[in-house]
């Protein structure tokens, strides 16, 4: 599943591990998020979703 | 999502309950090698490693459950993983013990089990450089 999480993150000037923390998950696996390798699951795209201020479908597209 | 401190703790007790286990093992290996001794000192050897395997088990349960989403799927492949290959070799040592007589000094329970978590922790670096 392609995403924009990279540029979003780059846009606040958030390190992974920033974002990591945020939202309550490793750095791994923000890292795998962006490298398209894990999809997150629905919770975890909500969680996603509200840092940044967008919905879920501005961030994320099958 | 994770909890932090849960994990935290969990991490610090982690290895701390697997060298005790591990220990405990080994120690109750040593003991048992020593022939002059009562059935209920081998007995309660060989029981040795139980109580430290049971806070090793609590400490790993914690730990899986302390994990984010992806750090949990890692674990559930590596079991995918090390679930039907305990199967192979249990049953193709089944199997090869009609067809022939193996060695309980190489093949007994004592030497088998130590294939187990070597499988658990092989299906673990596959998982985890999945996600690399």
């Amino acid at each position: 599943m392609k995403n924009q999480l990279r540029v979003l993150r780059a846009g606040r000037a958030w390190t992974q591990a920033e974002l990591a923390e945020r939202a309550g998950v490793s750095r791994q696996t923000i890292n795998a998020i962006e490298t398209e390798k894990y999809e997150p699951s629905l919770p975890l795209a909500f969680t996603l979703a509200r840092l940044f201020g967008l919905r879920i479908e501005e961030i994320f597209e099958p | 999502m994770t909890n932090p401190s849960a994990s935290r703790r969990a991490s610090r007790s982690l290895p701390l309950s697997a060298g005790l286990w591990i220990l405990c093992f080994f120690t109750a290996r040593g003991v048992l090698e020593l022939r002059d001794l009562g059935p209920g000192i081998r007995i309660a050897a060989a029981l040795l490693p139980v109580a430290p395997f049971a806070w090793f088990l609590w400490t790993f349960i914690g730990h899986i459950r302390s994990a984010d989403e992806l750090e949990r799927r890692i674990h559930l492949e590596a079991l995918a993983v090390a679930f039907p290959v305990t199967m192979l070799l249990l049953m193709t040592l089944g199997l090869l013990q009609l067809a022939t007589t193996l060695s309980m000094d190489d093949w007994s329970y004592r030497h088998v089990w130590a294939f187990l978590p070597a499988f658990y922790l092989g299906g673990l670096v596959l998982a985890r450089r999945r996600y690399q």
